[in-house]
């Protein structure tokens, strides 16, 4: 492996590196972090302006409903994802070349996931009601798992920034020459505890960070995919797709690495981190970020062919405004920029420089949020009814709130350095000493006249691998009258009707005897028979007319000779014959009660879906796995708190602790 | 203390113990959830249909053959449209914004002008349309979407956090936002229901088929309000259906004599809207 520094090139300690940078700053930095607040300051103003006025401020109507706000949520917590790949996916495969990105690139890590997840406050229309979404929640809503999952994640990666200050605030405290401050020494000290550098105290670390490192990888797997099922969970073009979730995980890793470089950049050349930090670091990370852009294209190609070519109505209309209609000028930019000039920027070797790797990553992680723009922006325009669009208009007030979460992440960052160490000095020291010890081990070798042995990551990468898997596969489940009595019937002179209504075998029989004005049975007209409902109001429902033979109509209520009728609900129920001896007569009625005692509904509810009985277990499987996530993330939280635990029994004063049990590679 | 164990392998996999006795502990604590867990699943979709067991619909002696009639509501709330004498006068939307105290945007009931094959145009009231398995029920966080056991979807807009999942779940574009500080409503001398609920900024609201009239035998306000007799509001259990042309016809009946239609029927949301068709108009999503 490379090395990080060599003993040759070193002129600074890592102890005294770190030390420097916590020293008072410049005149630019206060000037930077200045500007960074006002931007953040206006970006709050704006978003009370948003609260005063309502969501439509912000360009939000009906046919843009979610828009620039759901766009910055997923491109900030997507940008997150770098730091996960940068520590854990490195640390797991044993790149020793991270140790001195690490730090900074799971600062970076922490304060965009804490950004991304304030940023879903001003995307929600009440805001104060978001405890529901602990008190009140619904279990097979995607978007309370992206609650879930977020904390989970923002947990995790917090963790893990956390734990390695430990034996860092313990080495910096020894290292110190009075210049640390009067606070930070208080800090440290609360923070390295008892940590004395004694070897259980660095193996149950070792092994925390290793685990944390392993369930990281899946976490971000589960945010991204979750936020992507938010909008795949629905019926609407271009959202509806199985890509969606792998295609989020891949546009984060791909601009998390892009914000990485320029975060390091950036704090190389303001904290002189040269030494530590070499072109050869940004090469690797550009390598790292033009094969998942790479990766990234071939999805954006998968995710809009099948549609495109296809061509059903509504993805088709969606896919014509993405490529070729109002949308496309945006989409082929991100195409240029987003893709083809980074990876050209890191292909061509002349451009494989540090400053072309910072200047592709500035390319890729606005175009990434462009992306996602499109991505939000163009299916929810499009009128699922009509065929036709709405617009999103960005106004200044979300402009400046999502300018506001891009200063933020920035000024959090460089406060956030003004206590924490920047660079890993546990780490770091680490990965020297095992270097030292590999050479020397390789060197014996060769003097043994063999080749130097290098050992495989294999079995922890498939661990690891499985470990997605499993958590991957647990997410994939988820997919998940009565009658009022009726007008009395006028009594006429002239014809005369009596209707009488039986029941045999379940079924109403309605007879009507109909006499003419001398009495007797009428050889002509029909008689039509009524229901009386009082569903809306009292109204007849005629069920179909009968003509009069000697004297009788007869009606069988079995459906099929009552218009489609047949009694709906039992008990007291009023039917109606009216008489009319020729079309135009004012017709004779006639009312009779009949307690019904077979009835049968005419609503037949629809069958069940068949994967009704998963969707329910689901919401079940699914605590189970993020309990045992939080398990493990406390009892390894734990485990190293309580290693590093102040010990009353002997000696060791806090003022010194790290130098024990290990060697130091100061130098003189 | 040897130096080479001051060093941690990095290389080592998870400890095994600790994951495994986590996932166990973990397991048990989901298992202990579960109660909880099946409610809360319970509530979120359809109520239970046996609340309404030994209600007065209930018959003593059903036919065996219409399956368990006890089971059911005692309504089942529906609406046809017949697009054969639609004017596109959308009086429906005017009545309908006028009771709900709606903006002129928030059309709860659309009236859309639609091509039909002959690339003539044809009108289209689109209300709810109060699915039997609705989308947007299922994806609202707090679950501030309800559905009545008498098929009214409705929404709770002292619930509501505003998370808009629901009108990206809508396959209708039936649901609207307030973006903006609603009207002020008009008095009726209730407070806040899901049945009547009142407008309140950045929440969503959409057509509830007026489910405060239904049980007192009223008519919703755009079939109150449609002049030419196309909306028709029916009862699926009683099997009934009226208009305001003073028309009342046997449900079942008049669906199937007039090969009535459900839009988007593919997505399989059962929607408790009909369309009537005839004049060469098709029904099909965009």
């Amino acid at each position: 492996m490379s090395t990080v520094t060599t003993g040759t090139v070193t002129t600074e300690t890592v102890r005294a590196t770190s030390l420097r940078a916590l020293r008072r700053p410049g005149a630019g930095w206060w000037v930077v972090v200045l500007v960074l607040s006002a931007v953040v300051a206006l970006g709050v103003y704006a978003w009370t302006v948003q609260l005063r006025r309502g969501m439509g401020a912000a360009g939000f109507n009906d046919q843009a409903f979610w828009a620039a706000d759901i766009a910055d949520v997923i491109a900030l917590i997507g940008v997150s994802y770098g730091g996960a790949v940068v520590s854990a996916v490195l640390r797991l495969t044993g790149a020793t070349w991270r140790a001195p990105l690490t730090r900074i690139a799971e600062g970076a890590a922490v304060c965009t996931v804490l950004v991304g997840m304030a940023l879903i406050v001003p995307h929600i229309g009440n805001p104060v009601r978001l405890y529901e979404l602990v008190t009140h929640p619904n279990t097979s809503a995607p978007v309370f798992w992206d609650f879930i999952a977020v904390s989970t994640y923002g947990f995790a990666s917090v963790a893990f920034f956390a734990m390695p200050l430990i034996p860092d605030s313990a080495a910096l405290l020894a290292a110190d020459d009075g210049r640390l401050g009067r606070f930070r020494t208080a800090l440290y000290r609360r923070i390295a505890r008892g940590w004395t550098g004694a070897p259980r105290q660095h193996h149950v670390l070792g092994k925390a960070l290793t685990l944390v490192s392993v369930m990281i990888i899946p976490l971000a797997v589960s945010v991204h995919s979750v936020l992507a099922w938010a909008f795949a969970t629905t019926s609407r073009p271009w959202w509806h797709e199985s890509i969606w979730a792998p295609q989020f995980v891949v546009a984060a890793l791909y601009s998390g690495v892009a914000l990485v470089i320029l975060v390091v950049a950036g704090f190389r050349s303001g904290y002189g981190l040269q030494q530590w930090i070499t072109p050869r670091h940004f090469v690797r990370l550009g390598f790292l970020m033009a094969a998942l852009g790479a990766g990234y294209v071939y999805f954006t190609f998968a995710d809009i062919l099948p549609g495109a070519y296809v061509g059903e109505n509504a993805v088709s209309t969606v896919f014509a405004d993405l490529l070729v209609g109002r949308m496309a000028g945006w989409f082929w930019l991100f195409v240029v920029g987003g893709a083809v000039i980074p990876l050209l920027l890191v292909a061509i070797p002349a451009t494989r420089t540090t400053a072309g790797m910072v200047v592709a990553a500035s390319f890729v992680v606005p175009m990434l949020w462009l992306k996602r723009y499109l991505m939000v922006v163009t299916p929810a325009n499009h009128d699922v009814v009509t065929g036709g669009h709405g617009a999103y208009h960005l106004t200044w007030v979300r402009a400046s709130i999502t300018l506001a979460a891009v200063a933020a992440v920035p000024l959090l960052l460089m406060l956030l350095f003004r206590v924490v160490p920047i660079l890993s000095v546990d780490e770091i020291e680490e990965v020297e000493l095992e270097e030292r010890r590999t050479l020397t081990q390789a060197l014996a070798a060769l003097r043994a006249a063999g080749e130097p042995r290098v050992s495989s990551p294999a079995a922890r990468t498939v661990g690891a691998g499985l470990a997605v898997l499993l958590l991957a596969g647990a997410f994939g489940v988820l997919g998940v009258g009565r009658a009022a009595p009726a007008q009395a019937a006028q009594a006429p002179k002239g014809p005369r009707i009596e209707l009488a209504g039986t029941q045999t075998d379940g079924l109403v029989h309605l007879k009507a005897s109909v006499k003419d004005a001398k009495g007797a049975p009428a050889a002509a007209g029909t008689v039509t028979f009524s229901v009386m409902t009082t569903v809306f109001g009292p109204r007849a429902v005629p069920l179909g007319s009968v003509p009069v033979t000697k004297g009788v109509a007869e009606m069988v209520l079995d459906g099929a000779h009552s218009g489609g009728y047949r009694p709906t609900q039992v008990g007291p129920t009023e039917f109606t014959a009216s008489y009319a001896a020729q079309v135009g007569d004012t017709p004779l009625e006639r009312s009779v009660d009949v307690d019904v005692t077979a009835a049968v509904s005419a609503y037949t509810p629809a069958a069940p879906k068949p994967l009704e009985g998963v969707g329910a277990v689901t919401p079940t499987v699914l605590f189970a796995v993020v309990g045992a996530v939080w398990v493990t993330l406390l009892t390894t939280v734990a485990r190293v708190l309580l290693v590093s635990r102040r010990r009353v029994v002997r000696r060791v004063p806090a003022t010194e602790p790290a130098t024990a049990g290990r060697p130091t590679t100061q130098s003189a | 203390m040897p130096t080479t164990t001051a060093v941690p392998d990095l290389r080592d996999g998870p400890d095994r113990r600790t994951v495994l006795a986590a996932f166990a502990a973990a397991a048990a604590l989901g298992g202990a959830a579960v109660p909880l867990v099946a409610y809360r699943a319970d509530a979120a979709t359809t109520p239970a249909p046996d609340d309404h067991a030994g209600h007065g619909a209930t018959p003593a002696a059903a036919d065996d053959t219409a399956g368990p009639v006890a089971a059911q509501p005692e309504h089942a709330w529906c609406m046809v449209i017949d697009l054969r004498y639609c004017d596109g006068c959308k009086s429906c939307t005017k009545a309908c914004q006028k009771r709900h105290s709606l903006r002129p945007e928030q059309t709860w009931i659309q009236v859309f002008e639609m091509e039909d094959e002959r690339g003539g145009s044809f009108h289209m009231p689109r209300p709810c349309m109060m699915c039997e398995d609705p989308p947007c029920l299922k994806v609202c966080p707090v679950g501030a979407t309800i559905r009545t056991d008498e098929g009214l979807v409705l929404v709770d807009t002292d619930t509501c956090v505003g998370s808009r999942a629901c009108m990206a779940a809508c396959p209708y574009e039936a649901r609207y936002f307030n973006w903006r500080e609603p009207r002020p409503p008009v008095d009726l001398g209730m407070p806040n229901t899901p049945q009547m609920p009142v407008a309140r900024r950045g929440t969503v609201g959409k057509c509830v088929l007026c489910a405060d009239r239904l049980p007192l035998g009223e008519l919703p306000a755009c079939v109150e309000a449609c002049p030419m007799g196309v909306l028709w509001v029916g009862d699926l259990v009683a099997d009934v259906a009226v208009n305001t042309q003073g028309a009342s016809v046997v449900l079942s009946q008049f669906l199937a004599d007039n090969d009535a239609v459900r839009f988007k029927e593919e997505l399989g949301t059962h929607p408790r809207v009909w369309y009537i068709l005839g004049h060469g108009q098709k029904l099909q999503g965009a």
